[in-house]
């Protein structure tokens, strides 16, 4: 059996403890495995906005808890869990108090790469770059290492766009990196 | 874009995920916030189910259409009354279905 199946298992024994017992001990251990990628996933889509991306991981982990008999198991749990955050995420971003300089970052207007930048700075300008859509596949095919069929579940999105999403981000950003690696070598 | 250009940018926006997050007293809040949990209670639903079976049985038992219909109906006879009471019941049954439907559509897009 593979480690994930294994996984798997483990979260469904954990679900069926709260379920069938009430075993808030047994919410407590799936909580702590999963807050981690839970929360970095909302810092990531809230563009390293720690305070109101603890804020949706607290609203995503209670209506897990109350959605708990909702989980069939036909995804992953930590699956069903970012599902929960990225609705959560867009629930928050719809409502009018929301920031308008957290909304997509596909202007083009980007200022140049610069050399003395280091490198996640130059990888998360390159992501600026990219239409909100693209980030957002790669976040979760790439960094939160889903599958594309994970993803399309997670944002809601046709398979086939998740996969177009994810060659024209990667795509881009090689074509942005590759030019700030010209120039580095330009200038030495 | 060949595989391997491909695993080099895979690469790169790994190194610039900085990974889940340490915990930082997150988990210890979350479950001191944590309601109780609401129980799925099944009396209710049963109760009503009986009430209504009771009180449509009390208010049709004296009708004489649901008594022919009922007789020639487990007699093996389709007559009028019989058909009748069946149609009336498929109508139902239809009813049922569709509002079932419709609840657990209604829930699941509120999921």
């Amino acid at each position: 059996m593979t480690d994930s199946a294994v996984q798997a298992r483990v979260d469904q024994a954990l679900v069926a403890r709260v379920l069938l017992a009430d075993d808030r001990r047994a919410f407590e251990q799936l909580l702590r495995r999963y807050q981690g990628m839970v929360r970095a996933q909302l810092r990531r889509l809230l563009n390293g906005d720690h305070a109101k991306a603890d804020d949706l991981a607290q609203e995503t982990f209670l209506l897990a808890w109350r959605k708990l008999d909702q989980f069939r198991g036909d995804a992953r749990f930590s699956t069903w869990l970012h599902r929960i955050a990225y609705t959560c995420f867009l629930q928050a971003r719809r409502k009018p108090s929301w920031p308008s300089d957290q909304h997509d970052h596909d202007d083009g207007q980007q200022a140049e790469p610069s050399q003395a930048m280091d490198l996640h700075l130059d990888i998360a300008r390159a992501m600026q770059r990219l239409s909100h859509a693209e980030q957002t596949v790669l976040l979760h095919c790439v960094q939160l290492g889903m599958s594309h069929s994970e993803t399309a579940y997670v944002l809601a999105m046709p398979l086939g766009t998740v996969k177009t999403h994810a060659a024209q981000g990667k795509a881009k950003l090689r074509a942005l990196l590759a030019d700030w690696q010209d120039r580095k070598e330009e200038a030495s | 874009m060949s595989e391997h250009e491909d695993d080099a940018v895979d690469a790169l926006l790994l190194a610039a995920f900085e990974g889940p997050m340490p915990d930082e007293g997150f988990c210890d809040n979350m479950m001191q916030r944590l309601p109780a949990r609401r129980r799925y209670v099944w009396w209710p639903l049963a109760a009503g189910l009986a009430a209504g079976a009771a009180l449509c049985f009390l208010t049709l038992q004296s009708a004489p259409l649901m008594r022919t219909g009922l007789r020639d109906w487990l007699s093996g006879q389709l007559s009028a009354p019989a058909l009748t009471l069946l149609l009336a019941m498929a109508g139902i049954s239809l009813l049922t279905l569709v509002w079932t439907m419709e609840e657990a559509d209604a829930t699941r897009m509120k999921s």
